[in-house]
Order: structure tokens, then C-alpha cells, then sequence
């Protein structure tokens, strides 16, 4: 079982700081989301993860090592943090042979991943070509590709039709039924209530709050997430100091 | 490293505006070879057997290592345009593994494509020479000589497309530059110096050198030091570009 661990992690750029001082660990094999208002520093937070920033101090690390030190990083953690990040000029299927590469996935995991995620009748189409929601799906084809115990998923219902987010909502469930921790993002309070198990909050760079969902709103007497969020993201509300944030991370 | 280099190879059979420059060049070379031997024949110096090295050295020149140049700029920076940096990066995080995998496939391809270049060329000129009834000399001194130096310097010119890519990380910025490099900078610099000798050490002149042992405004290098003139900007650019790529960060608006 995977878990996903941040340990004092601060990101400054220039003079603002995006992640400041945070400190979290994920439960395996339970999804996770990750919500805090616009510029909070979530997709930051993720590109430490990612090994696609350097933090300024701090730890980002799945299984214990950042992931620059993973071997076959692919076949470990699955990562959508943009749906554009294909060349509008190739087809589906040959960037998902592309992005396969490295990691010696064959081709058909390519086939089985642009089945998933509902893409086959479009595998041989120009990415450039694709609605939004194309890309998204492809994005998470190519997170599912090395069929990772690790998924890190930034917005992933970004641009997803209603069907489309129901049925990201039952692919989540059913990999994190096969053990997987799921990390998403999401600014959909209601979809992320729906989907996840537990929750990480944060606002201007630090933790607000984190655990189970249930508990959350139970021990703030929240109605909802929505409501919970909304309370403790308002300009008038401060982070709480790093010394209660690490005690309020989920164990 | 085989797994990314064939990453990298699938990335320029699948970019239009990568492989249609090494088309044109290929379809150039043997252009190239035609119109010499028509003009040899029409009005120029008369064809002979020590022709061929010529003809090699023209069917695989400066369009063929422009192609190269243009090619890998366009794989190299087009990561950061269209963003592919993200995905790439995530798959192999060891940036420098990734940009050496970039920097031997850009060679692998100078050198195929020189050589396609080169064979095209030969056989045009086999069929040229013949018809003109001229014998065609295979062991003529400079044949091997341009065999050997017409894909090195297709290879060096695929380094140095992407030690620019990842140096400027801007398709337009780095083609722009590299075009103003090869037709404005190296023709005024002798007009802006006290050293007009200075110009044969640039790389425009150097790989005329190589090519031809000429260089229009000065007395050019031997093709050795030429060669290794070149190699040494391919180095610089490529450790530049290497050294960005390791500290940037990736997946922002910028790559």
C-alpha cells in the first residue's frame, strides 16, 4: 500500500509564498481530496509531489522517497495535472506510445487505457482535435498507463460532462476499492463529498484542516463540505499555526 | 536510455513539422546533385570522375544540416509550447537522462539523414555521370572523405538544434535565430570587426569548411579543427540547454 507524505514543505516565488510550512500524510488505499480556494497552492503542492518543482525546504515523498528517486516512476504513481499537455498534432494513441516509453508499457496497455477511459473510437483523432473533456480523459489515460498504486490527480473533472463525471466518480471508487490512494483535486465541493474518503484543506499555502470527512464535519458540526470549506477558507479565518496543522494530520 | 531515445525517435515521426524539413532535404539532395551535373554539362566546368566527392558533399550539404537544425529545434523547444515537457518528465524525472536521450536520437537522426542523403546522392549521380558517359571513380580519394564527413556534421547539427530548443525553450525565438545567425550575423561580422579572420571560427563558416573547404570571407579552417570548431559550439549549447532543463521548473504557464 502506497502512501503520500509532506513533511514541512514551503515554495516561495519571489516574494510570495504558495506552500507554506505544510504537513500532511495520506491514508492508503483511500481517496483523498484536496480542496482550497483558487491560488491556494494546491497545484503547487502537487508539482512538488511530482518532482516537477523544487521546494525550498520541506519533503514531498510517495512510498518514503521523492519521486524523482522511484524507480520506473510510471508504474508507481499516475499524475493528471493538465489535460493540455499533448501535442495538438498527434494522434490519441501515438501520445500515449510516447508517454509509455520510458517506462517499457506496451502497447497493449495503450489499447486497454484508451478503452477505460472511453477513448478508443478517437485513439487514431489529433489530440488537438479533442473537446476539453477528450483531453481529460486522455490525461487520464496516460496516468493509468503503468496501472499505479499511486494516483495524483489535479481537477481531473475539469471539462467532464455530467456523465463524464459520474463516471470518473465510479472509476475512483473502484480503484481505490483495488487498494490504490487516490490524491484529487477539485472545486467541486459536492462531487469531492461525494467521492472521497477523506479531505485536505488549505488555504494561502497552509493546512487548514485534514482527516476523514465524516469526522470533519461531525467535529465542526459542518452540514457540509461546502459549508465546512466555506467557514474556514473566508478571508476572516487564518491558517492555524504549523504546530496544530501536523497534529491535525490524518494518521 | 534505449527506452527514451525510441520515445524521443516516435516523437519526431510523429511531429509534421519535424520530419517534412528531412523530406525536403532528402528530395533536395537529389535536386542538388541534377542541377550540378546539368550545369557541369550546360555551360559550367565539364564533368569528370573527380566530380563525385562534390556532388556527395552537395547532395548532403548545408539543407541537410539545416533540416537537422530545424528538426530538433522544433522537438526540443516544442516540449515547453505545447507542454509534452510535463508528461515527459513524469516518465523519465532524470532530466539529464531525458536531454542526453534528446541529444543522441537528434544525432542518430543528422547521421541516418545524412547518410539517406548521401546514398540518394550517389545513385543520382551514378545515373547523371552515366548518362554524360563520364566513369564514375568510387575510389576517388575524397569519396570517403565526404562518406564520413557529410552525417558527422548532419549529427552536430542535430546537437546543436537541441542544445537551442531547450536553451531559448521558444520555437519562433530559436528558428528566427538561428536563421539570422546563418544569413545576417557571420555576413556582417567581418564588416564590424578589425579581425575579419574572426569569421572562420564561427559555425556558419566552420561547417562550410567542413563541407567544402571554403569559406567566403576568410581563409577557412582545415576540416579537422573545422569539425572539431563545430563540435565545441554543439558541446556549449547542449550543456547550456542541459543546465536550464535540470533547474527549471515544469508544468507552469512557461513549460
Amino acid at each position: 500500500m502506497s502512501t503520500i507524505a509532506v513533511e514541512a514543505l514551503t515554495k516561495r516565488y519571489r516574494t510570495v509564498t504558495a506552500v507554506d510550512d505544510l504537513t500532511f500524510e495520506l491514508a492508503p488505499g483511500r481517496i483523498t481530496g484536496f480542496a482550497g480556494p483558487n491560488g491556494a497552492g494546491k497545484s503547487t503542492t502537487m508539482r512538488l509531489l511530482l518532482g516537477l518543482a523544487r521546494p525550498d525546504s520541506g519533503r514531498a515523498t510517495i512510498n518514503g522517497r521523492p519521486y524523482a528517486e522511484l524507480r520506473d516512476p510510471l508504474r508507481h504513481v499516475g499524475a493528471l495535472l493538465d489535460p493540455n499537455v499533448f501535442h495538438p498534432g498527434r494522434s490519441g494513441r501515438t501520445a500515449l506510445r510516447i508517454a509509455a516509453r520510458p517506462a517499457q508499457i506496451p502497447g497493449q496497455r495503450v489499447e486497454e487505457v484508451l478503452h477505460l477511459t472511453g477513448l478508443g473510437a478517437a485513439a487514431h483523432r489529433r489530440a488537438g482535435g479533442y473537446s476539453q473533456g477528450m483531453r481529460q480523459r486522455l490525461a487520464l489515460a496516460a496516468a493509468l498507463l503503468g496501472d499505479p498504486e499511486t494516483l495524483i490527480l489535479d481537477e481531473p473533472a475539469n471539462g467532464l460532462d455530467p456523465d463524464g463525471v459520474a463516471w470518473l466518480r465510479g472509476l475512483l471508487r473502484r480503484l481505490a476499492a483495488e487498494g490504490r490512494t487516490i490524491f484529487v483535486s477539485s472545486h467541486l465541493l459536492a462531487e469531492l463529498a461525494q467521492t472521497a474518503d477523506d479531505v485536505v484543506v488549505i488555504n494561502r499555502g497552509q493546512l487548514v484542516a485534514a482527516g476523514p470527512m465524516a469526522d470533519l464535519l461531525e467535529h465542526t458540526g459542518a452540514s457540509s463540505l461546502e459549508d465546512f470549506f466555506l467557514g474556514a477558507t473566508s478571508p476572516e479565518v487564518r491558517p492555524a499555526p504549523a504546530t496544530a496543522t501536523r497534529a491535525r494530520s490524518l494518521s | 536510455m534505449r527506452s527514451l531515445v525510441s520515445a524521443e525517435l516516435l516523437k519526431l515521426r510523429s511531429t509534421r513539422s519535424a520530419w517534412i524539413p528531412l523530406a525536403a532535404a532528402l528530395a533536395a539532395a537529389v535536386l542538388a546533385v541534377i542541377a550540378n551535373t546539368s550545369a557541369g554539362h550546360a555551360g559550367g566546368p565539364p564533368l569528370s570522375p573527380a566530380a563525385l566527392p562534390e556532388l556527395l558533399r552537395a547532395s548532403g550539404g548545408q539543407l541537410v544540416d539545416g533540416a537537422v537544425l530545424l528538426a530538433w529545434i522544433v522537438l526540443s523547444a516544442g516540449e515547453f509550447r505545447h507542454r509534452t515537457s510535463v508528461t515527459t518528465f513524469l516518465g523519465e524525472p532524470n532530466r539529464l537522462r531525458v536531454v542526453s536521450a534528446k541529444l543522441l536520437s537528434a544525432m542518430l537522426t543528422g547521421a541516418a539523414v545524412g547518410l539517406l542523403a548521401e546514398a540518394l546522392g550517389a545513385a543520382t549521380s551514378a545515373a547523371a555521370l552515366s548518362a554524360h558517359h563520364v566513369p564514375l571513380a568510387w575510389n576517388h580519394p575524397g569519396v570517403l572523405g565526404a562518406v564520413v564527413t557529410v552525417p558527422l556534421l548532419a549529427a552536430l547539427f542535430g546537437a546543436l538544434g537541441v542544445g537551442l530548443g531547450l536553451l531559448l525553450r521558444n520555437t519562433a525565438a530559436a528558428v528566427g535565430l538561428a536563421l539570422m545567425w546563418a544569413f545576417v550575423v557571420e555576413g556582417i561580422i567581418p564588416a564590424l570587426t578589425p579581425e575579419p579572420g574572426i569569421v572562420r571560427w564561427l559555425p556558419e563558416a566552420a561547417a562550410n569548411a567542413v563541407l567544402h573547404g571554403a569559406s567566403p570571407a576568410a581563409a577557412a579552417l582545415p576540416a579537422g579543427v573545422a569539425l572539431t570548431v563545430l563540435a565545441g559550439y554543439a558541446a556549449v549549447l547542449a550543456s547550456a540547454g542541459a543546465a536550464l532543463t535540470a533547474r527549471r521548473e515544469i508544468g507552469t504557464a512557461s513549460g
